[in-house]
């Protein structure tokens, strides 16, 4: 084991004895530490390929196994990295923080149970997407899920992670309702009504009584989810909507202006997302179909490329979810306002339950297709995501959408961004798409990146989620009260995690003695 | 496998292409209730990339037919495993913990008797 990523301060001896003693508790067949199974569990989009190695894995199937195999942890002081199925693909997908860890795997935990009369499922976290569409579609249940553009991955590891989908329960953490959780030491709490033995409720009422948890074991590392309830959106009796399309980067000012107030109002009860027009192009076409320059496309290209799939400068979908009638009145609300500001076009769409079905994630359906814009530079291609929260102003989002694309072609990148609404924000998504056999362009991603950081820094605007390269860089940014909520994450980390095993450095919370709080830089 | 050009012409959040046709229902267990053994491994493991509605599927459309894995008469059982442990492109490899072992040899060998019939 000459060769295996060891965390600071561990030996290869130590590892071999955690390894035994990992399968004396689940057997052989769930621990995982030959050269191949670390290559397997590593970040397939790393921009440094070096780092967040794993030292192996181990795949508990219960929650039994899960207190086992964190009491081995903590006999051996040896960190732990869980994941539900590792597709966060461009976040960091399997692989650990924090190198020499080793991988909790649990994606063998498979369970459904699916309460059809409230539409709340309860959830082990290696159930995936496809996974409970299938189940949905085997019992004939009258429901849609929430699906993200990759919907490969974890349904509750998507929530934990707060991704989105796109239908009205598309902000999918806020639709976790109670979870399992085993903590660092072993011990296993459930939140919300769960905490009541007994309760018929658990996947009803999120709160329980006194101080809800649920969000405390949101992108945190302070408790491994073994179950969490979730809520699915009842099968509307209508979709019906409008792609529009926009000419100029100038537009978007408007359009953000124009969509807010009819999502806070709730007209819209669904967030839409105004993307540009390479987030549309880049799953269809490579760009030396186009052109062989390098450093970012100039205006004849992207000119090309729009017009050969008649695709504005921005585009954004609106979906309305219900009744037939409200839905048509609506439609008339969203149709006025959007030719107010004159798009480029407008396709309306419109559904019945019982029409021919559009399987798309307008109607919960999981794809995986969205991904292949990591294509776009044609050879072995992968992406990750600088993603800050911004208000839900038009003039903001132009000017962050200004210094984000001059710094792009500062960069030689090409840019693919999108505005994703919330009900008061908007999350500004950037995709770095990259060709990993470039190693000119592979060097220029760190120092744009962290550009971009200290860009959105500067406004007050801070990532929603990011990339393990990235916890540290911006955890700091949070950085109120003189740290005040890194003193809050860390006492709590302290106390719950002892002996520091549980993800270290997962979000910028590092235990005592680690990283950052050992004095290593990020 | 005209249907696999259809592919990827619609974002999930973003608008859809001009004249593009609608992408297909996935492939799950579902849909195929009577799968056993290698064929059920592969729908749950693989289909969601590797399905006519997949991301695999749309990108070895670049550059081979058929695309689908399904359809394929020359995926020798070795290859198959090879790449997914090892990755292949823009494809993430397969760890352990989600396809064991014997898991990946019966998706292999169900692959190497192909062509199937499903595929057609």
């Amino acid at each position: 084991m000459a060769d295996v990523p060891l965390s600071p301060g561990f030996t290869a001896a130590r590892l071999s004895q955690a390894q035994r003693a990992f399968e004396s508790v689940l057997g052989a067949g769930k621990v995982f530490f030959e050269p191949l199974d670390r290559t397997t569990y590593a970040d397939k989009f790393a921009v440094d390929n070096a780092a967040h190695q794993p030292a192996g894995a181990i795949a508990p199937s219960t929650v039994e196994e899960v207190q086992g195999a964190l009491r081995i942890a903590n006999e051996h002081r040896l960190p732990v990295w869980p994941i539900s199925r590792g597709k966060n693909l461009g976040y960091g997908g399997s692989a650990p923080l924090l190198s020499g860890s080793v991988v909790m795997d649990l994606s063998r935990m498979k369970k459904i149970e699916f309460n059809e009369e409230f539409g709340t499922v309860l959830l082990e976290p290696g159930v995936g997407f496809y996974d409970l569409y299938d189940f949905i579609q085997k019992h004939n249940l009258p429901y849609w899920l929430s699906t993200p553009g990759n919907s490969w991955g974890s349904v509750i590891g998507n929530a934990l992670d707060r991704g989105v989908g796109y239908t009205p329960y598309g902000e999918n953490t806020k639709h976790l309702c109670g979870m399992e959780v085993v903590l660092p030491t072993g011990e296993v709490v459930r939140t919300g009504m769960g905490a009541f033995s007994g309760s018929p409720s658990w996947g009803a009422y999120p709160f329980g009584f006194g101080p809800g948890w649920d969000q405390m074991f949101v992108q945190s590392n302070f408790g491994v989810v073994t179950k969490a309830n979730m809520w699915l959106m009842p099968e509307p009796e209508s979709l019906m909507g409008m792609d529009v399309e926009f000419d100029r980067p100038e537009d978007l000012g408007a359009m953000v202006d124009t969509i807010a107030p009819l999502r806070r109002e709730r007209v819209l009860q669904q967030s839409p997302s105004i993307g540009n027009w390479m987030r549309a192009a880049a799953v269809v076409t490579r760009r030396g179909e186009w052109t062989d320059k390098p450093g970012a496309l100039d205006d004849s290209v992207i000119d090309a490329i729009r017009k050969r799939f008649g695709i504005g400068w921005w585009g954004v979908s609106l979906r309305l979810y219900g009744r037939e009638e409200i839905n048509k009145a609506a439609y008339k609300v969203l149709e006025q306002a959007m030719k107010a500001i004159g798009p480029m076009s407008i396709k309306p769409t419109s559904w019945v339950k019982g029409q021919p079905m559009e399987y798309s994630g307008w109607t919960g359906t999981p794809i995986t297709y969205a991904m292949q814009s990591a294509n776009w530079y044609g050879a072995r291609g992968g992406h990750i995501g600088f993603s800050p929260v911004i208000p839900q102003n038009g003039a903001a989002a132009l000017a962050q959408f200004r210094r984000t694309y001059d710094r792009y072609r500062e960069y030689g990148m090409d840019y693919q961004g999108s505005f994703a609404f919330g009900e008061r924000h908007l999350t500004n998504v950037n995709a770095m798409n990259f060709n990993k056999d470039d190693p000119a362009m592979m060097a220029r991603i760190d120092p744009f990146f962290r550009q971009l950081v200290a860009d959105a820094r500067a406004q007050g605007y801070g990532e929603y989620r990011t990339h393990l390269d990235y916890m540290d860089l911006v955890a700091e940014t949070y950085d109120w009260g003189g740290g005040a909520i890194r003193k809050l994450n860390e006492t709590v980390k302290d106390a719950l995690d002892p002996n520091g095993i549980l993800a270290p450095g997962k979000s910028g919370i590092w235990p005592k003695g680690q990283g950052r709080r050992a004095g290593e830089q990020s | 496998m005209k249907r696999l050009m259809m592919l990827g012409l619609l974002l999930a959040g973003g608008a859809a292409i001009a004249q593009a046709p609608p992408p297909p229902k996935p492939e799950t267990l579902a849909s195929r209730p009577a799968a056993t053994g290698g064929e059920a491994l592969y729908l749950e493991h693989c289909a969601s990339c590797h399905a006519p509605n997949g991301m695999g599927t749309g990108l070895l459309a670049r550059r081979v037919q058929p695309a689908l894995l399904e359809a394929r008469d020359n995926l020798p059982a070795q290859y198959v495993i090879m790449a997914a442990r090892q990755g292949i492109g823009n494809m993430p490899a397969i760890p352990r913990g989600e396809v064991s072992d014997d898991e990946l040899k019966q998706i292999a060998d169900y692959l190497a008797a192909g062509p199937h019939e499903a595929a057609q």
